[in-house]
């Protein structure tokens, strides 16, 4: 593989990701519409426990996609390149508002089990989305406005 | 004021006739990166900035400056 060959790859895989990973946010926050609606209302059904069962496998491919260079399967040139500067720099940001976002759920985690009693793992299950799904969204926003030209 | 970091990046790449992509091949990064720090929205690490000015054939003090 050619010096420009790897330049121009990882220039396409970057502008690829910079456009998905805003479906691939309101994909993970649509998937929690339901469990969100049926918060404390007592044991699941065996339907909700696979629904859980996918949302668990998304948010551990968004977790490490997000904390790694991603592109698993690419060479490690066109990987190492991917995640230069810049990008390394929008990724720090984004685990920055991820983290808030993870902090503000769990503040809100232990509101609510004031009124409402929350099994931990609907405690996790809310903290994580929203920390999750916050870090991704600020990621590709900040990707998109790094591709776009002044 | 705030203080930020301009850059004539983009004018020196033209008068060598350089790509963004091309100077990005050149420092080793994509044109993702070169693109933002051409347009001010990242600013550079002093490794980034020192390749660029090499690349660029011009002193890292030429090639950006703190503008109010």
């Amino acid at each position: 593989m050619t010096e420009r060959t790897i330049s121009e790859r990882a220039d396409y895989l970057s502008r690829r990701r910079a456009r998905s990973l805003p479906f691939l946010a309101i994909i993970y926050f649509t998937q929690q519409v339901t469990f969100l609606s049926a918060l404390g209302n007592g044991p699941h059904r065996d339907v909700d426990h696979f629904k859980i069962g996918a949302w668990v496998v998304l948010s551990v491919v968004l977790l490490l996609a997000l904390a790694t260079k991603g592109f698993w399967l690419q060479p490690k040139p066109v990987r190492d390149l991917i995640d230069d500067e810049s990008t390394r720099a929008n990724r720090l940001d984004a685990m920055r508002i991820g983290f808030l976002f993870a902090c503000s759920a769990a503040l809100a985690a232990y509101f609510i089990a004031e009124f409402q009693p929350l099994t931990v793992g609907e405690a996790a299950h809310l903290v994580l989305t929203f920390g999750l799904g916050a870090a991704l969204i600020r990621f590709g926003f900040l990707e998109r406005r790094a591709h776009r030209d002044a | 004021m705030p203080e930020h970091l301009a850059n004539r990046i983009k004018e020196r790449r033209t008068e060598l006739g350089l790509t963004q992509a091309a100077l990005a091949e050149r420092v080793g990064v994509t044109r993702k990166t070169v693109n933002t720090v051409e347009n001010g929205v990242f600013t550079p690490s002093t490794l980034l900035a020192l390749k660029l000015a090499e690349s660029l054939d011009v002193t890292v003090e030429r090639l950006f400056w703190i503008e109010e």
